[in-house]
């Protein structure tokens, strides 16, 4: 959780602020999800509008860096991150429990919450580009913070200046993070044209073709729980899991639209599954059933 | 049809130390690793340059990632005077391709390798010592007492004992 921080407390900070939260690495299929907030003084926000701050898809990376830049030099603006590993993401979409990235992203909006009202910042207004329902989001933060009033939106990043900010400050934080990226994996044949992570791009298309190993999967900067990843996975040496047969067994609700279909990956009925994960001690006496402990015939 | 059916419930399993010429065996201690799934897979693989096992506040516990899990594991010492041997079965040299499938059904096994510790990962759950596989190694002790020689000294206080007790 969280890198970077901003300055110390300035003295604004003690007076109304409004912030804005935005995300950038949502739908790529590799890198990090980062969160990005950004404050400033109520008073300061028609200053805020004149800072030319836009959606920052809607700007060049160079000017993204420029703006990134000018709103750390100024010292009426706060600012956070936070930078959510692949392998976390991956983790988390793949646990037994599963956890959908709907509910990573609130909890890490929520984290952002937290840390600036704990630095002394006494926000006021909270403006956030939602993710899934924006109204069930909206009761969600309004029930943890009952002091801050919230406006959560669609396109919330081109229609108000400090979610504009926000998704810069994010947006240049996750690129930075991509291009920067130090790699777990000590393979020396790893290459680091990812492109820009989103499916569609083929340089990234690429990269994933290039670098599938049949029993690893992927360098772990890559998010395994990713639809994305299915079709690759077809060729690769199967593994079966615990947690995807329970998974058949239907103990899980319905994700989000891209986490991975579990069944899909895995084969064959879960009752042969089970089986072939681990042995059971099945027949005999307690002793040995509840260690798990076979007799062996053969190998 | 009969003889082979007496074969696989009745192996016999021929265990012998390599015998390569100034070839010793190695020692794999902490670098055998049981994961919670089933990988369809016998072979070499590059498992140094993947799977990074890393410390974690929590002392003995380890963290990994396989395939996008997060695996949690800890060491395990080999119970002393017991061992853990990576074995395979025994290469025949020099013999005709027609004997292949003769190689295939032997029951030869030599020593590739050994190990005094190895390392259990767990997707998600803290290993305890409530897991199976830990207390899978209960049964060595529990061995040891049922097949250990009675002396005569054991029966002397076990019928003491069983004598009190009327």
């Amino acid at each position: 959780m969280g890198s970077e921080e901003a300055s110390s407390v300035p003295k604004w900070a003690s007076k109304p602020c409004i912030m804005g939260i935005d995300e950038a690495g949502r739908g790529p299929v590799l890198g990090p999800m980062v969160y990005g907030c950004l404050y400033c003084a109520l008073s300061y926000q028609k200053t805020l509008s004149s800072l030319n701050f836009a959606d920052s898809k809607t700007l060049k990376e160079e000017k993204r860096e420029e703006l990134f830049e000018n709103l750390k030099a100024d010292e009426s603006i706060g600012w956070a991150v936070d930078v959510i590993d692949p392998k976390e993401l991956s983790a988390k979409m793949l646990k037994k429990n599963k956890i959908n990235l709907n509910e990573i992203s609130h909890d890490s909006a929520i984290g952002l919450v937290i840390r600036v009202l704990n630095l002394g910042v006494l926000l006021t207004e909270v403006y956030v580009d939602t993710v899934g329902d924006p109204e069930k989001y909206r009761t969600k933060l309004s029930v943890r913070f009952p002091s801050i009033k919230f406006v959560v939106a669609k396109k919330a990043d081109s229609l108000y200046t400090v979610v504009s900010g926000a998704s810069i400050v994010a947006k240049v934080t996750r690129d930075r993070a991509v291009r920067d990226w130090v790699l777990d994996e000590t393979a020396d044949n790893i290459q680091r044209n990812f492109g820009s992570g989103y499916p569609g791009d083929p340089e990234t298309k690429a990269w994933l073709e290039n670098h599938k190993h049949p029993i690893f999967g992927f360098p772990s900067l890559v998010r395994f729980s990713w639809g994305t990843c299915t079709p690759y996975f077809k060729n690769l040496v199967e593994v079966l899991w615990e947690s995807d047969q329970m998974d058949e067994d239907g103990s899980s609700g319905s994700n989000g639209k891209r986490q991975l279909k579990l069944s899909n990956v895995g084969i064959t009925s879960s009752k042969r599954k089970s089986e072939e994960i681990e042995s059971s001690g099945k027949g005999r006496c307690k002793f040995f059933q509840a260690r798990k402990l076979e007799q062996l015939t053969h190998f | 049809m009969e003889m082979e059916k007496e074969t696989e419930t009745e192996t016999e399993i021929n265990l012998s130390v390599k015998e390569e010429e100034g070839s010793k065996i190695e020692d794999v201690s902490g670098k055998v690793h049981q994961l919670p799934c089933s990988v369809k897979y016998n072979g070499p693989s590059s498992v140094s340059q993947y799977f990074k096992p890393k410390p974690t506040p929590t002392t003995g516990i380890q963290e990994s990632f396989f395939r996008g899990r997060n695996l949690l594991g800890t060491t395990l010492p080999i119970p002393h005077p017991y061992s853990g041997f990576v074995i395979g079965k025994k290469s025949f040299v020099k013999r005709k391709a027609s004997d292949m499938s003769e190689e295939k059904n032997s029951s030869c096994w030599e020593v590739k390798a050994k190990f005094q510790n190895l390392t259990y990962w767990n997707h998600d759950t803290l290993p305890s010592h409530d897991d199976a596989f830990s207390r899978s190694f209960h049964w060595l002790s529990v061995a040891e007492a049922l097949h250990k020689p009675v002396t005569a000294e054991d029966l002397v206080s076990a019928s003491m004992a069983l004598k009190k007790m009327d």
